[in-house]
């Protein structure tokens, strides 16, 4: 079923993909953003302290988290005719190899203005043992002129 | 050109080069290079997160969508932080931990495009003994048209 702007209320539930996190798939992430900092491959230098936190082994990127919102994000958005407007997110617990996450979304509000019509959604990723391991919210516009595909 | 350069995957190799939290001026500009981004980097960044939708790899059928051709999905800007600051840049720093982000987006990137960015620190600050600074960062197309507009949060290696 399309989303259409007259039906969404608040309350309304986006699922997002589940995502299966390994050394691999960090790994991947590594050289698809070049983000190679070393929380993420070296094991190591992660039994260290940073300042006032430890994680005890690498990490996932939490821009991971970020880019699999997004995802969920438009492909709900695409279909719609909608565009993808903002993503705000705060990081709240690591993810390691071995965690399943899952990001999810809840229309919060609907606001009309002047020239268009936007969607204010609720997001949060939560891991196997349903731990939020990112919270956030996004903004969704969808225009008058809708071009759904 | 420094955009054909080879990426430097070890961020240990030139950290002495780097900005530590006490030596980053809020308000100063980041040294930033262009890229230009190609369809295979916006294929990879896919694959790295499961992205599928047509719009970013099948062109006849994006040509059928109001973008009326390929586009990179809007956080694409995660690879672009990285591919438009050279290896000096602060947020190369081994240890730097990110908090948080925010984006708005304007107009999708898309393959060939020669991306550039303007990006300072705008703020830093020490919480529960921790050293963040926040920057911002806006990504401009060959026109000049803002793609997107961010800022985040980042914890310093102490």
């Amino acid at each position: 079923m399309t989303t259409t702007f007259e039906k969404l209320k608040a309350g309304d539930a986006i699922d997002g993909p589940t995502f299966a996190v390994s050394r691999e798939s960090i790994r991947l992430f590594c050289d698809a953003s070049l983000d190679y900092n070393p929380l993420h491959l070296d094991d190591e230098y992660m039994k260290g302290n940073f300042g006032k936190t430890s994680f005890g082994g690498i990490i996932m990127h939490g821009m991971n988290n970020f880019g699999l919102i997004s995802r969920m994000i438009t492909d709900w958005a695409y279909p719609a005719g909608a565009i993808h407007r903002r993503l705000e997110t705060r990081w709240v617990k690591p993810v390691r190899p071995g965690d399943t996450i899952q990001p999810s979304g809840i229309i919060k509000a609907k606001q009309v203005t002047e020239k268009s019509r936007w969607v204010m959604i609720d997001v949060v990723v939560k891991n196997q043992a349903g731990e939020k391991v990112a919270t956030g919210e996004a903004l969704v516009e969808f225009p008058r002129d809708l071009f759904c595909q | 050109m420094a955009e054909m350069q080879a990426f430097e995957t070890d961020f240990w190799k030139d950290a002495n080069l780097r900005k530590v939290w006490d030596d980053i001026v809020p308000g100063e500009p980041r040294k930033t290079i262009p890229y230009t981004l190609t369809r295979e980097a916006i294929e990879l960044y896919c694959r790295s997160v499961g992205e599928t939708n047509p719009i970013y790899f099948d062109e006849a059928y994006a040509k059928t969508t109001r973008y009326g051709g390929l586009i990179a999905p809007p956080s694409i800007h995660i690879l672009l932080m990285f591919s438009c600051t050279p290896v000096d840049d602060w947020m190369r720093s081994p240890g730097t931990v990110n908090a948080g982000q925010s984006w708005s987006y304007n107009i999708p990137a898309r393959p060939n495009d020669v991306i550039t960015l303007q990006a300072r620190a705008l703020d830093k600050f020490i919480k529960r003994e921790r050293l963040f600074v926040v920057h911002d960062n806006v990504f401009f197309n060959q026109k000049g048209n803002v793609i997107c507009s961010g800022r985040g949060w980042t914890i310093r290696p102490m």
